[in-house]
């Protein structure tokens, strides 16, 4: 469940040397700099998989081991090494999580502050955005998803899809702030151009809430390729942490090997967490009413 | 009252239609279109062209598209690629279960929710509280199959005391059987119960604290009102309200974890008829799941906000 996990509130922009000093504050905070730690050694992960653990690939001697010095995760039924499934996994999760967060951003962004300051823009949108929150997405992507043939690409280009709804109603409710503000109406009356007023006025207004939310949609979309990726629906040339859950759930012996479940589940949690925690962290950061600058 | 009662419904069903046209098209122009996937390698053009006169899909999009609606309207959701059925009578079948599991898990997570919220709020700073934050976080990130196949694994199959699978024991006859049902139940319910709870106890804690600030709580306590009936009659009643829009907000969510603890336990749901299709690369069953859910969530959602203007006496209509 997702309840909103934000406070929104209009911050003016500042000043290098504060924004300086506030990733330092960001950074002194424990929850914080262990949640961007656990960021850095994923995608360190991610990089250096090849280098970590050999993709795996065929059938081996060990089936079914528990964790032990050999297999630090275990092995599942065809004897391959769940912990290179899990590093292998890493690369999708962070590139699908990237990828489709940025999509969704871009979009929901655009059409977050178009809604914000256009009036008959704010109409259509409006609708559309109520349209797709009010509907069951993962039925939604499933449906799509088994249409179209499974790659990196299209699961990438249908979670960032339905992922812009909630990012366009943060930014135009910040973004419906910023614009009745006085200083919006002097750039309008000194003849600046809605265009100019909504990408160097208010944008520049919105960009930290933008920033949290290319965390938290990262989150989402994580949960969101598990997801499809547990149904069957992943790419079925790259390891990722749903397929390590449903090859567990197919094999029959989720009873037996609870290594198969269990690692690439902290692996998902981890991730996401941290994921979240940075966000939430960095929001709250950016708040003046907390750190009093 | 009936004009807003009039107005939600209207929009709920715009929703909807929306929805269907927007999903109809989608699949119709996406490059792995339905004709090629229904199409076996091994036909002759004839049979091919024959196959798909059967299902219409020979024709214009705009003409598939009308008749497609008109039949829809009629509950007709075309016929199963797999199994030579009506789309919505196989759905019909499975529906009730969703629904059950769904509906327990949305009461569980309110009737659990509600006291730890309250408790937090009132007791601020607390270790309840402090637990709550951090559960309320943690929720955020729990993976429904994670959680359901752990809660299998240990619960189910470890320590034998629930189930792993399956709705209920067809031979049991009676209360037996009623047993029986909530027996496994138990496990699909926690699992989305564990995942929810969380983030709505902790929406729940904010409100709650909100509310306890406003003025009318501090006049009771001037009348004289003890704390437990300032909390629970006075608070409780204005923080609830939100709340209840945002469990309404979160059906959706709460199908699409449906889905994925349904495929865990292999409960005979909707859900687990999604996956089920999804091997079989079952289109019109994806299509026609996906379209008797988003009809559920949708109408569930409009129900909630209009007992939201029943019960608020700020919206009195």
């Amino acid at each position: 469940m997702s309840a909103p996990v934000l406070t929104e509130q209009a911050v003016p922009p500042v000043a290098p040397a504060v924004a300086r000093r506030s990733w330092f504050a960001y950074l002194r905070q424990p929850s914080a700099a262990l949640s961007v730690l656990v960021l850095v050694v994923m995608v360190a992960l991610a990089l250096l998989a090849p280098v970590i653990a050999d993709e795996p690939a065929g059938a081996g001697p060990d089936v079914l081991q528990p964790p032990s010095g050999a297999h630090w995760f275990g092995t599942d039924d065809l004897g391959q090494d769940i912990f290179a499934q899990v590093v292998w996994g890493t690369r999708t999760s962070l590139v699908i999580g990237l990828a489709a967060s940025l999509i969704a951003i871009v979009l929901g962004t655009a059409i977050g502050l178009a809604s914000a300051y256009f009036r008959p823009i704010d109409a259509v949108a409006t609708v559309v955005t109520d349209v797709m929150l009010a509907l069951p997405t993962l039925p939604l992507m499933i449906m799509l998803a088994a249409v179209v043939n499974p790659s990196l690409w299209t699961l990438t280009l249908i979670i960032g899809f339905f992922a812009w709804p909630e990012v366009a109603r943060l930014i135009r409710s910040q973004g419906l702030v910023i614009s009745a503000m006085p200083y919006i109406d002097g750039a309008r009356v000194l003849g600046a151009s809605g265009w100019r007023i909504v990408t160097r006025e208010i944008l520049p207004a919105v960009v930290s809430l933008v920033i949290v939310s290319v965390l938290l949609t990262a989150s989402r979309a994580v949960i969101s390729e598990a997801g499809l990726s547990f149904l069957g629906l992943g790419d079925p040339d790259a390891w990722s942490w749903g397929r390590i859950l449903l090859n567990a759930q197919r094999s029959g012996v989720v009873a037996i090997a609870w290594w198969q479940t269990l690692f690439p589940s902290l692996a998902i949690l981890l991730l996401v967490l941290a994921a979240t925690v940075a966000g939430m962290r960095f929001n709250d950061t950016r708040d003046p009413r907390r750190n009093g600058a | 009252m009936a004009r807003f009662v009039l107005s939600r419904a209207l929009k709920a069903v715009l929703t909807v239609w929306i929805a269907i046209t927007s999903t109809f098209f989608l699949l119709r122009l996406l490059p792995g279109d339905p004709t090629t996937l229904m199409v076996e390698g091994d036909m002759t053009p004839e049979m091919q062209a024959a196959l798909l006169k059967t299902y219409g899909l020979d024709r214009p999009l705009w003409e598939q598209y009308v008749s497609y609606l008109r039949e829809l309207v009629q509950g007709n959701l075309g016929i199963s690629f797999r199994q030579i059925q009506p789309v919505v009578d196989i759905i019909v079948d499975r529906l009730p279960w969703t629904l059950l599991l769904a509906g327990t898990a949305f009461v569980v997570t309110v009737a659990v929710g509600i006291p730890i919220g309250v408790a937090a709020a009132v007791n601020r700073g607390r270790w309840l509280d402090r637990a709550l934050q951090a559960l309320g976080i943690g929720g955020h990130a729990l993976f429904v199959p994670s959680v359901a196949m752990l809660l299998l694994v240990f619960l189910g199959a470890r320590l034998g005391w629930f189930p792993i699978g399956g709705a209920i024991d067809p031979d049991t006859r009676g209360a037996a059987a009623y047993l029986s049902l909530a027996h496994h139940l138990v496990l699909p319910v926690l699992s989305l119960v564990l995942v929810q709870l969380g983030p709505y106890a902790l929406t729940l804690r904010t409100n709650m604290i909100e509310v306890l600030g406003e003025d009318y709580i501090r006049a009771a306590q001037a009348r004289g009102l003890s704390a437990r009936r300032r909390v629970w009659k006075h608070g409780l009643r204005n923080a609830i309200l939100p709340a209840l829009t945002l469990m309404g907000l979160q059906l959706g969510t709460l199908v699409g974890g449906a889905v994925l603890t349904e495929t865990v336990f292999a409960y005979p749901g909707v859900g687990r008829l999604i996956f089920e299709a999804v091997g079989q690369q079952d289109y019109p069953v994806l299509q026609g799941a996906f379209i008797m859910l988003a009809v559920t969530v949708v109408f569930a959602n409009a129900l909630t906000d209009m007992f939201y203007a029943v019960l608020n006496p700020r919206i009195r209509l």
